[in-house]
């Protein structure tokens, strides 16, 4: 026969300890250590990777292509590109005689450092110099997951109004380059392309903004030399 | 719009942490969103009200605090919690990365974390004096 202090009863079992742990778990560090992974294998190969966010419609995809047709006699090329749906943009890109990886996203609205990590095993990389990222078209999330790239280029355009730059604050705070498209069209719009710089020397002091047209070509080598790509 | 996401990382994250602890419930989670962060609180309880269901997780509680921005300036060493605009006419604040003290670029020195800082589990009971026994 069993004694009755032995530790078996049911009572016991409903009854849970309560436990506070401190921790500092930190929820996108497994995206910051992928992306530095991915910065590690890049430099390794010393390649350089650009991260290219902007709006949608902004012209992300036909500045890629305007510098691509500038850069591609000196480097070697490749472009992955992201969105939710669709190879048009890849399409596009291709034209251009670059190898291109489309990452479509299905949901999500940002490309992260792992869809990064499988692009990048899809490219070889060891006859390369320049990969241009081509972020999914959204002026907030992207701006929360770094990819491993050496610089980050922001787009937008003057047919997006005059507010673009205010009320997306955090997306040009982490910017390096930011490019003002479509100023062809700064007229007709009615928008101060340099406004839309003076905001975004007020939010970043550190980024530099350039005024483009990808029409006709205005500002595509500023941003190159900016973005420090171009060879001599 | 990626509140699900992070929500999903942070319920991914809790249940292999109860796992590890064999817990048996989780009771209480202490998130810490920084200012600098496009998250929307509101959309990551949103989000983790329903991720939870049918986990280790349902019915627990979680607090999110708010870190406020602070910024350093190299140049001339100002330290301070980051200015905030209100620019009435957009409805929203916005933030400058400009040293008000001498006008050079400053860096962000906290408001950028999104972070687990505490978790209170309910451990199987071990005795009758079990409950409600709190260890730090």
């Amino acid at each position: 026969m069993r004694s009755v202090s032995e530790p078996v009863d049911v009572v016991t079992s409903d009854e849970g300890k309560v436990f506070d742990i401190e921790l500092e778990v930190n929820i996108l560090a497994e995206n910051q250590r992928l992306a530095l992974e991915n910065k590690r294998r890049l430099d390794a190969k010393s390649i350089h990777a650009i991260d290219v966010m902007g709006s949608v419609g902004s012209g992300k995809t036909s500045l890629i292509k305007a510098m691509i047709s500038s850069l591609k006699k000196s480097s070697r090329i490749a472009v992955i590109e992201g969105d939710v749906t669709t190879t048009i943009d890849a399409d596009l890109i291709a034209s251009e005689g670059v190898p291109t990886v489309q990452i479509n996203t299905g949901k999500e609205c940002h490309l992260d450092a792992n869809l990064i990590r499988k692009a990048l095993d899809r490219i070889s990389l060891d006859k390369l110099d320049l990969i241009f990222i081509e972020n999914v078209g959204n002026l907030i999330c992207p701006a929360e997951f770094p990819l491993g790239s050496d610089k980050r280029l922001v787009v937008i355009s003057v047919t997006e109004g005059p507010y673009m730059v205010l009320k997306h604050p955090m997306m040009f705070m982490g910017a390096d380059v930011v490019a003002i498209n479509k100023t062809d069209l700064a007229q007709a719009m009615g928008v101060s392309p340099e406004k839309l710089s003076a905001d975004v020397a007020k939010i970043n002091p550190r980024a530099i903004t350039i005024s483009t047209s990808c029409k006709n070509g205005l500002g595509v080598g500023e941003v190159i030399r900016a973005l420090g790509l171009n060879r001599s | 719009m990626h509140e699900f996401s992070i929500a999903s990382m942070i319920v991914d994250t809790l249940v292999d942490l109860a796992k590890k602890q064999n817990a048996k419930r989780v009771l209480e989670v202490h998130l810490q969103i920084g200012q600098l962060r496009a998250l929307s609180a509101e959309q990551v309880r949103f989000s983790y009200g329903i991720l939870v269901k049918r986990t280790i997780l349902d019915g627990s509680k979680l607090l999110i605090e708010e870190v406020p921005a602070a910024v350093h300036c190299s140049a001339c060493g100002y330290d301070s919690k980051l200015e905030l605009k209100d620019e009435m006419s957009y409805h929203f604040a916005l933030p400058s990365m400009v040293c008000p003290q001498c006008g050079m670029a400053l860096s962000i020195n906290g408001g950028d974390e999104c972070t687990i800082s505490k978790v209170t589990l309910e451990l199987p009971g071990t005795g009758k004096n079990g409950r409600n026994e709190r260890e730090g």
